[in-house]
């Protein structure tokens, strides 16, 4: 065959994968693009409450700025996402620890530890919604019955964010251990030889071998885990629907009110883009720490 | 006087022609005009759609029809069909509707069909639109047009424990300060209960206060103003909110129908102030069935206006076949339907099968259910549908009206300044009306 015959041979294939994959990229890409044009432009709408709809301009972004319950939201997601990420990166860590070194424990057990994350969070949210019942719940009656005092739980605006964390790090703790377990069994042996030569403690060897070899790992580890705590729904929704007053109301609790009940969908798409932007912002930041422990 | 005259001679043989017109359709009415037709039915799954739907093979053997079911949760319903709407979609024919909650919206957006010429023209002989419920007619009326036909009545009630009362001495109390009086006495007498409980979930709140305003004699608006501040508004927020946080169970300001029904039913409270429609769940395995009494919500300065709503059933303004979706709305609604679903606890919303003798047994069977129907009844002749401001963005106004309950359960403002900013910010709602 010749060199010109071989090349029209070659494009055709080409051609003809383009032709074949074509359908499907198209769908993947319009199922994505379409969703976010569409809310896009839905921020530069206004809706009135008799669902009459006109443009809007910048007014729903200005609005943000004065808006006392987009900021109350905000710093409600950031104080949720704080608080979890930091309960699930170090009980994730820590139990990732104990199942990597109990070698011999049955198979049962590994799977018992890890199997809350595959609850369904609208089941986890009821569970524990009737668990904490400050007057029906079963965690009251365990505190009496330890001689310590009740606590509201989700009906306390103090304590409702930290046992909301608490519930949601019960229910992703585990994922974070699944993905910590694969990157301890990943790290060579060879290192821990050689610090186990020089007469290296349990705790030096942690603080100065496992942590700075697992450090990509974790961080993978909570990008993963910040997508989803900034968009913090389901439980809050099924537990405390943003309350007591508005203690948890998360900025996608507020934007799913504003846009569903309340029906102002052109304010709850400008509040949503906020919100992916930020979710963004937060992935890149990981991103580049990520890049910045690789090793 | 001649123009009265020629009123008389020319108003009365056209009313009489329209009736005989209305007699002769109804005599060529046929259940099976839209055989092979399927309609689409957005439910709310609570216990009024599930007494309902237990009938759905009748309609559909009756009619020939196929009926869709697309059931969910209340506040998930409403998501499904504020996307159905705003797409102007025809997936949805029926949807189920508070008109006392979004009739106002809902209506101002146009997502009603008008069923007003169908409930008059398009009527099997027995269907008696007449006999259903004329105040829950008149709410689901907006603009002189019919949105939705009554499902049910329903309103919050006050069950209370008659061995605790009887133990601690109490008699059943006939007014508000009574209501506080025995939480009081329950307090002392019977430490293991709770003595008062009622709706303390910020959205839910609307449901119940709104009973115990109107009875205070408050009202939401006055003047074209929020009127939570007036002296009957501050009284009710006040008396509402202490009744709850003095007496009221640990953790109230995220209870709603589920937690109240689940205390009472269990034993753990004296007095709960809730729904109507909880009587078959607050009643399940039988333990309350010979210890409660149930009244409409003791009176106070203006007496009993007790809060009176139902479920609505409407064709949606953007089904491609309104008048086989309008066969299910009459099916569901008429009277051998709906005193079938009052035999498995739905109040029903005509007067005919309040007084049918086959419900009147199923009453009879038991003396809580006398008294069921006694509160309903005072339910329909005074009851008000007023829950929330009468303004399109009613269910926005509920938000206010519960953030201001629960600052002053929580301690976190005083009467003054929960009122003040709940009119603030409810002020600013009614303008956009």
């Amino acid at each position: 065959m010749s060199d010109t015959a071989a090349t029209l041979t070659q494009d055709r294939q080409k051609l003809e994968m383009a032709a074949l994959s074509a359908p499907a990229v198209i769908f993947t890409v319009a199922m994505i693009a379409f969703p976010v044009v569409y809310t896009i432009w839905l921020g530069f709408q206004t809706f009135s409450s008799t669902g009459k709809q006109s443009f809007a301009g910048l007014a729903n972004y200005t609005k943000l700025i004065s808006d006392v319950e987009f900021w109350h939201g905000l710093w409600i997601t950031i104080a949720l996402f704080v608080l979890s990420l930091v309960l699930q990166l170090v009980f994730g860590v820590w139990l990732a620890l104990v199942l990597f070194h109990a070698k011999r424990l049955p198979g049962i057990v590994r799977s018992l530890f890890i199997s809350p994350f595959m609850m369904p969070p609208v089941v986890a949210g009821m569970m524990w919604l009737v668990i904490l019942d400050p007057s029906l719940g079963a965690a009251n009656y365990i505190l009496q019955s330890l001689g310590l005092p009740p606590s509201d739980w989700m009906a306390s605006p103090t304590w409702v964010i930290p046992t909301v964390a608490l519930i949601d790090s019960w229910q992703w703790t585990p994922y974070v251990t699944l993905i910590v377990l694969g990157g301890l069994q990943s790290l060579p042996p060879s290192v821990y030889e050689a610090a186990q030569i020089d007469g290296a403690s349990a705790f030096k060897t942690f603080q100065r071998i496992t942590l700075p070899l697992l450090l990509p790992t974790i961080v993978t580890a909570a990008i993963l885990r910040s997508v989803d705590l900034l968009r913090f729904f389901d439980i809050i929704y099924i537990t405390t629907q943003g309350g007591p007053g508005n203690a948890s109301n998360t900025l996608n609790i507020y934007g799913f009110r504003v846009g569903f009940e309340f029906f102002n969908i052109g304010y709850a798409s400008a509040l949503m883009l906020t919100l992916t932007a930020i979710v963004f912002g937060a992935v890149l930041a990981f991103n580049r720490l990520r890049g910045a422990v690789a090793w | 006087m001649k123009v009265r005259m020629l009123a008389t001679r020319v108003a009365l043989p056209v009313l009489a022609i329209a009736a005989v017109s209305a007699q002769a359709r109804a005599a060529d009415f046929d259940w099976m005009k839209f055989k092979g037709k399927t309609v689409t039915f957005l439910a709310n799954n609570n216990p009024v759609s599930q007494a309902l739907l237990t009938y759905k093979a009748d309609f559909e053997k009756l009619t020939g029809m196929t009926l869709k079911v697309d059931g969910y949760q209340e506040q998930q319903m409403r998501q499904r069909l504020v996307t159905v709407m705003n797409a102007n979609s025809d997936e949805v024919d029926v949807f189920m509707t508070l008109p006392s909650r979004e009739g106002e919206q809902f209506a101002a957006a146009g997502w009603y069909g008008d069923l007003t010429a169908m409930a008059k023209n398009e009527v099997a002989k027995d269907y008696d639109p007449a006999g259903l419920s004329q105040a829950l007619l008149k709410a689901a009326t907006f603009g002189g047009k019919l949105t939705s036909m009554p499902m049910n009545i329903e309103g919050p009630i006050f069950y209370y424990r008659t061995d605790i009362f009887k133990k601690c001495g109490l008699e059943a109390p006939k007014t508000i300060k009574d209501v506080e009086a025995a939480a009081e006495k329950i307090k002392t007498c019977d430490s293991t209960v709770t003595p008062f409980v009622s709706r303390g979930l910020k959205p839910a709140i609307a449901y119940t206060f709104s009973n115990m305003l109107h009875n205070i004699g408050g009202t939401y608006i006055a003047s074209g103003k929020s009127s939570l501040c007036s002296a009957k508004g501050k009284e009710a927020l006040d008396t509402y909110s202490r009744l709850l946080r003095d007496f009221g169970p640990p953790g109230v300001v995220n209870y709603s129908f589920q937690q109240i029904s689940a205390l009472y039913r269990g034993g753990r409270a004296a007095m709960a102030f809730e729904s109507s429609n909880e009587l078959r769940t607050v009643m399940e395995g039988g333990a309350r069935l010979k210890d409660t009494g149930l009244l409409p919500f003791p009176a106070g300065e203006a007496g009993q206006v007790p809060t009176t709503i139902g479920w609505g059933m409407a064709v949606s303004s953007h089904s491609k076949q309104p008048d086989a979706a309008w066969y299910f709305v009459q099916w569901a609604t008429s009277p051998e339907v709906q005193k079938k679903m009052a035999l498995q606890g739905i109040a029903p919303p005509r007067p005919s099968v309040a007084k049918d003798p086959e419900y009147r047994k199923w009453i009879d069977e038991e003396p809580v259910r006398k008294e069921w129907q006694a509160a309903l009844d005072v339910l329909a002749t005074k009851g008000s549908s007023e829950v929330g401001y009468p303004i399109v963005a009613n269910p926005q106004s509920r938000e206010f009206i519960g953030q201001a309950v629960q600052d002053l359960i929580l301690k976190q403002k005083t009467v003054d300044q929960a009122c003040a900013d709940a009119d603030k910010a409810l002020d600013a709602l009614i303008a956009l009306n």
